[in-house]
């Protein structure tokens, strides 16, 4: 399983970084062989949709589940178009996120748990 | 001639300027480009004759045909777009109208509609004022659309008073790039002078002369002044602090009002910047 | 961690005075200035910059190669900014909204949108707090990507800091800038004052953070000069399920201290100064809830 985690840094050492949109990197992690790969997010500094970009990059990423701290009603919208797991309200190292993952000691997360950093619109 | 009324800071009182030149000269075109917080109006008070409705035009997407919109989502740069296989979620508030989809995605399958952003006001006020402002719909960042709107309707032939909105951004530079003079209201606080020190450097940039009125005069400092005058700056006029005519502006009533003699005084303003102008 | 903004719609309501009272009154936070392009917060708080860095604004488009004079870029900007395409076309960055139109539809790729430096970002140290605040050049645009900018910078910072509050002080207006410096917060403050053009501001940009589903929390400055009009907005305020924290008096004490670049709370013969202490009394019970 492939799965994707806001991170505060390149490691797993790294912790879960609170904002999903606006977070400093990804962590996709393959459960499978046990490695991961890191990329910058490039959208957390536009002015509106951070969260739809990266979103929708996880999902260009072919990940099974996703991990943050909180993610935003529009992130949450593009996530749901597909059928993943989304797990908010994780804190603490990336790699204890994963064993937690591992673990099911995790709840999936069936509504945003943050207000849009922008535009949710009426 | 046309006369921008500005102000880095907001609340010094623009719109209490810029009410009193109009009225002042009774006859002219005023318009309110402070689109996000028009305010003249309830000065003013004009009989609002027509109002125009300002749309963009937003995309919908004919997602039943199984085509992939994913060339719409890679090209917008507000992020509006999301396609995830054959699916499009489309984020509404984010989306500026540029048409972009329409020419990069499937052929016929991107469609439009309207939106509206907000509204254009004309309307009159005896004598001889003609009243024009722009309302941004709550919610819209489309300021300078709306300004764009605004500036189409100018008067070049006659005499045109601008209320612009505060700050030195680019909301403030569409107010004020079409005047030739520009009046800075300031009020006589480090606030006062820090935005005003900006301002100046925004109408330098765009060589537009302007002058000074410092409103609410008697508190603070007198660094305002000082600055001005060690900057060859002209004060154009004082408006003392008087918390009568702040209970007047309260109630929507002009300084005019508050006192015919202020009339005068606005009178000569004009004149002399009329002079200053066509010098130039 | 709880974010904070104070807004007002109308300019010169006291939203600096409020914001500067607020952050001395927290000490434990990180304190903000989105007000980019007339920034004054920093005029109180005396910072000392630790980190400068560029902004790179929004990319406007631009001529960069050869212009065979098709026209094409002139008829599909929706902007009206592009202008006189069939002879020497001129673009207005003004109107420019940097949609990229114009670039992809050019055949001999003469336009292209260039990101330019429109001012400057710092984080600093104060007596207070660490302050995240900014400059943009005078007469720049985007002022909504800087303010985004900056709020990142405070969250980082409150992150790595364990730091549970930021308290920002937000722009004039309803537009981009506001939107930026509001989106995603716990809460606003919404100053108001009794006029009829501070009503009229306060009502929209109510709208605005009902739209944007943001909790509000309304505060009356000069509540004394007019109070038939502050009985309209605490009337407007319970219509609307929202709470008015306090009524501040008119008060010289306020333009005085600000000449002295003081902060209203410090001095206590100030009777606005003591409404506002009485205000963050009430603010404090929701943000450390």
């Amino acid at each position: 399983m492939k799965v994707c985690i806001s991170s505060t840094g390149t490691t797993l050492d790294s912790n879960v970084d609170p904002r999903f949109g606006r977070c400093a990197f990804f962590i996709i992690y393959n459960t499978d062989s046990d490695t991961f790969e890191y990329y910058e997010n490039e959208s957390r500094n536009t002015m509106g949709g951070a969260g739809i970009q990266a979103a929708q990059k996880a999902l260009e990423n072919k990940v099974d589940a996703v991990i943050s701290g909180s993610i935003g009603p529009n992130a949450f919208k593009v996530f749901q178009s597909s059928q993943i797991k989304i797990y908010t309200g994780v804190s603490g190292s990336i790699r204890s996120a994963i064993a937690q993952l591992k673990n099911n000691e995790l709840t999936q997360t069936a509504a945003p748990n943050v207000q849009s950093h922008y535009g949710m619109g009426r | 001639m046309i006369i921008s009324v500005a102000s880095g800071k907001g609340g010094t009182g623009k719109t209490t300027v810029a009410v009193a030149l109009a009225k002042s000269i009774s006859y002219c075109q005023f318009i309110d480009y402070d689109v996000e917080a028009p305010n003249a109006d309830l000065f003013l008070k004009p009989d609002i004759k027509h109002i125009n409705n300002i749309t963009i035009k937003q995309p919908y997407f004919l997602t039943g045909l199984g085509k992939s919109f994913k060339a719409c989502s890679d090209f917008c740069h507000y992020n509006a777009v999301a396609a995830i296989d054959n699916k499009v979620i489309f984020f509404s508030e984010l989306c500026h109208g540029c048409g972009g989809c329409i020419l990069v995605g499937p052929e016929g399958s991107v469609r439009e509609r309207d939106i509206k952003i907000g509204e254009i006001r004309k309307g009159f006020c005896p004598p001889g004022i003609n009243f024009l402002m722009g309302d941004l719909q709550p919610g819209s960042m489309r300021t300078t659309a709306i300004q764009n709107e605004l500036e189409k309707n100018i008067d070049h032939d006659n005499h045109v008073i601008i209320d612009c909105p505060p700050g030195n951004s680019c909301s403030m530079v569409m107010a004020v790039r079409s005047s030739d003079f520009c009046i800075l209201v300031t009020e006589p606080t480090p606030f006062g002078l820090n935005d005003l020190i900006i301002s100046i450097d925004v109408l330098k940039n765009l060589k537009i002369p302007f002058g000074v009125i410092v409103n609410r005069f008697g508190i603070g400092n007198d660094e305002v002044f000082k600055y001005c005058r060690s900057n060859n700056i002209k004060i154009l006029l004082k408006i003392p602090n008087d918390i009568e005519i702040a209970k007047y502006y309260s109630q929507g009533l002009s300084l005019i009002d508050f006192d015919s003699l202020w009339k005068n005084k606005f009178v000569c303003i004009i004149d002399e910047i009329e002079k200053e102008v066509s010098v130039k | 961690m709880k974010q904070v903004t104070i807004i007002s719609g109308k300019g010169g309501t006291g939203k600096t005075t409020l914001a500067s009272s607020f952050i001395k009154l927290a000490a434990k936070q990180i304190a903000v200035d989105c007000d980019v392009d007339a920034a004054n917060l920093y005029i109180l708080l005396n910072p000392s910059r630790k980190k400068t860095e560029k902004f790179i604004g929004g990319a406007k488009a631009e001529v960069t190669g050869t212009c065979i004079k098709c026209g094409k870029c002139e008829e599909l900007c929706r902007f009206e900014a592009i202008s006189d395409s069939q002879d020497n076309i001129k673009i207005d960055k003004l109107k420019c909204e940097s949609c990229g139109v114009c670039e992809y539809v050019c055949p001999t790729n003469a336009i292209k949108l260039k990101p330019e430096e429109q001012g400057e970002f710092y984080v600093s140290d104060t007596e207070i707090c660490p302050f995240v605040h900014a400059r943009l050049d005078p007469g720049a645009e985007n002022s909504g990507l800087l303010v985004t900018r900056v709020r990142n910078i405070a969250e980082d910072l409150a992150y790595a800091n364990n730091k549970d509050l930021i308290i920002i002080d937000g722009a004039p207006g309803i537009g981009c800038s506001v939107i930026a410096s509001l989106n995603g917060v716990d809460y606003t403050i919404i100053v108001t004052e009794p006029t009829l053009s501070g009503i009229s501001d306060f009502k929209k940009i109510f709208e605005v953070t009902k739209f944007f589903n943001i909790k509000s929390f309304v505060c009356i400055n000069k509540f004394d000069i007019n109070l038939k009009n502050t009985g309209d907005i605490e009337k407007f305020c319970s219509e609307n399920n929202v709470e008015v924290l306090g009524k501040i008096p008119y008060d010289e004490k306020v333009p005085e201290n600000l000449s002295y670049k003081k902060i209203i709370i410090d001095d206590q013969s100030s009777k606005a100064g003591g409404e506002i202490i009485k205000i963050w009394d009430k603010l404090k019970s929701y943000l450390y809830s």
